[in-house]
């Protein structure tokens, strides 16, 4: 893994006498949708704000690309693009004279990257209108182009799908992915929305009541080789589960004519027919995959907002 | 790194892009093309277009002043309420920069709409009362030493500008501080106006501390008549308290706008 981007190191922020943030660490390497997770309250805007230096640390370091935020914040922002909770931008103005705003604040934007990132965003068609005659999904359009105009290094982005549509979400899933891969930059996006992580992201991280919980790793090689929850449906689970055991698997009963194993692929295959040659009759194999979603209940407890 | 002129051009766009600019300034001229008119049609002509430019200037810096608190008000804490101070901020310049960037446009506004009253008022008055004047209306002897009316009017615009800038960066300081734009506003125009209207009773009170008063100092025109508000005032004390003030209150919201965390 190449070192990493962004370093968290024992991060804390306290406001009077609440801890929201609690020594967080936490390393984003290049070439990675990183994603994070937590329910509402959690601390997710707080450390990205803490991030891009709109917030002070009470404790811990953040440096970006070798530079600490808080120290030398001009160079440390420099490759950063970022969306802070909701794309506010100037009401007022057109969506094209908020970009060259953000591109006037950057050495090296041309006028023809502007054009490239609306053209990316999808926004051509609207881009001269006033920013206060947009629908919230083309204010998130335009969120994400000021982001990506300077080519940043490493991308934030606070809940980017809210109020995308699906095909948005779908490009924007995409393109993060893309960015990610082919540019190699660093892509951190937080969401409460499970599934839609699942599907954009490397990794996750789950965050709750302000301390890391857990880091998870989505895709890549250990996926493919992680052992699945098998359920066999059968006419004697108690007969299968025995003649599993003499082929060295455990077993155990899930329900009504159900035992669940443990098992990866080329396993599940090899139990089908023991159980066959045993005499058992199998009426149904179902692998089931943890669901992010699962995992995140299940380090969270479900727990509520607190 | 970058060009902060850029950064100023930034802050340009958001001022003039903006219709209530525009209509500020035309509520400027207009006035000043009311006042001329109904004076031609109520008075006649046989007024210097010097008198009239000066009554005109006089009445109308104080809208001047009005509409550049607007927008000073508005400067920062437009950015914290509407949430785009996020966005801004989040750019490779330092917070300081950023600020000066909003002042500097700020103070450019403010004499753009100065500039604006001067030339409107003599153009305007030229074409009302100049043009083919009666050779017996002479222009009248204002100030000290009997200087001509052009450079009196030039010095009472430098001085009023100077009392301009300081109030201006009050409201700059209170929007920076409160983060709210009608907050700045409120409380700038209250001292601006509800105090200035007691200024010339607090004045006449016998108290040292009240030579210290923002507000006795902020009218240098005063000095232009020769008639200093307080015994023994000259207009290098004022400049010198008016100094102090204006360090103060730049040295508070820089170091304010620095500190903050941006929660909006
Ligand atoms: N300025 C503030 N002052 C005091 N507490 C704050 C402040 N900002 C946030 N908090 C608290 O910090 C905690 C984390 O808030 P944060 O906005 O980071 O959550 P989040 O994970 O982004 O939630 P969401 O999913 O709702 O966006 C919350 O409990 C919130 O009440
Ligand atoms: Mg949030």
């Amino acid at each position: 893994m190449d070192h990493p981007i962004v370093k968290l190191q024992n991060v804390t922020k306290r406001i009077g006498k609440r801890t929201i943030i609690d020594r967080l660490t936490l390393d984003l390497p290049l070439g990675e949708v990183f994603g994070f997770l937590g329910p509402n309250g959690s601390g997710k805007t707080t450390t990205i704000r803490m991030m891009v230096g709109l917030m002070s640390l009470t404790d811990g370091e953040i440096t970006i690309g070798g530079y600490s935020v808080t120290k030398q914040y001009e160079k440390a922002i420099r490759h950063v693009g970022a969306i802070v909770e909701n794309p506010e931008m100037y009401k007022y103005l057109t969506g094209y004279q908020n970009l060259i705003h953000y591109a006037r604040m950057i050495p090296g934007i041309t006028e023809h990257r502007v054009h490239e990132v609306v053209r990316l965003v999808g926004l051509e068609g609207r881009i001269h209108d006033k920013v206060k005659t947009y629908s919230l999904g083309m204010r998130q359009r335009l969120g994400v182009a000021q982001a990506i105009l300077h080519k940043p290094q490493l991308l934030i982005l606070d809940e980017p799908t809210n109020g995308l549509d699906p095909a948005g979400i779908r490009e924007l899933r995409d393109y993060l992915r893309q960015l990610s891969k082919d540019e190699g930059i660093a892509v951190f996006v937080s969401s409460h929305l499970l599934s839609e992580m699942e599907l954009m992201c490397d990794r996750v991280a789950i965050i709750q009541n302000g301390k890391l919980i857990d880091v998870r790793t989505i895709r890549g090689s250990q996926a493919e080789t992680e052992s699945l929850r098998v359920l066999i449906e059968v006419d004697r689970p108690q007969g299968a589960i025995e003649a599993l055991l003499t082929i060295g698997q455990s077993a155990v009963i899930d329900g009504d004519n159900l035992i669940a194993i443990e098992a990866d692929r080329e396993s599940t295959a090899a139990i089908n027919a023991a159980l066959v040659a045993a005499g058992i009759k199998v009426y149904g194999i179902r692998t089931h995959v943890k669901s992010l979603e699962d995992q995140f209940l299940e380090v969270t407890g479900g727990e509520r907002i607190g | 790194m970058g060009n902060f002129l850029q950064l100023v051009q930034n802050e340009n766009m958001k001022i003039y892009q903006r219709p209530r600019t525009w209509i500020m300034a035309g509520i400027l001229v207009a006035s000043v093309l009311l006042i001329s008119i109904l004076w031609v049609s109520v008075g006649g002509r046989d007024t210097s277009m010097w008198e009239v430019a000066f009554i005109e200037s006089s009445i109308l810096f104080l809208l001047v002043t009005i509409f550049t608190v607007v927008i000073a008000a508005g400067g920062v804490a437009e950015e914290f309420t509407s949430g785009t101070i996020k966005l801004l901020l989040i750019r490779p310049w330092s917070r300081s920069k950023i600020l000066l960037s909003k002042y500097i446009s700020i103070i450019m506004f403010a004499v753009m709409l100065a500039v604006l009253l001067f030339a409107s008022t003599i153009l305007v008055n030229w074409v009302c009362f100049g043009i083919n004047a009666s050779p017996e209306v002479q222009p009248p002897i204002r100030g000290l030493n009997g200087i001509s009316p052009v450079s009196y009017m030039l010095q009472y615009y430098a001085l009023t500008l100077v009392s301009l800038v300081v109030t201006v960066t009050l409201a700059f300081m209170l929007s920076t501080v409160f983060r709210s734009g009608g907050l700045a506003i409120g409380f700038s125009l209250f001292l601006l106006l509800g105090v200035n209207s007691f200024v010339a009773l607090i004045a006449m009170l016998e108290y040292k501390w009240i030579d210290y008063l923002l507000f006795i100092h902020l009218n240098l025109t005063q000095y232009l008549d020769g008639n200093p508000m307080r015994e023994g005032m000259t207009l290098g004390y004022s400049l010198g308290v008016l100094g102090i003030y204006y360090a103060v209150f730049v040295a508070l919201t820089w170091y304010i706008f620095n500190k903050r965390d941006v929660a909006a």
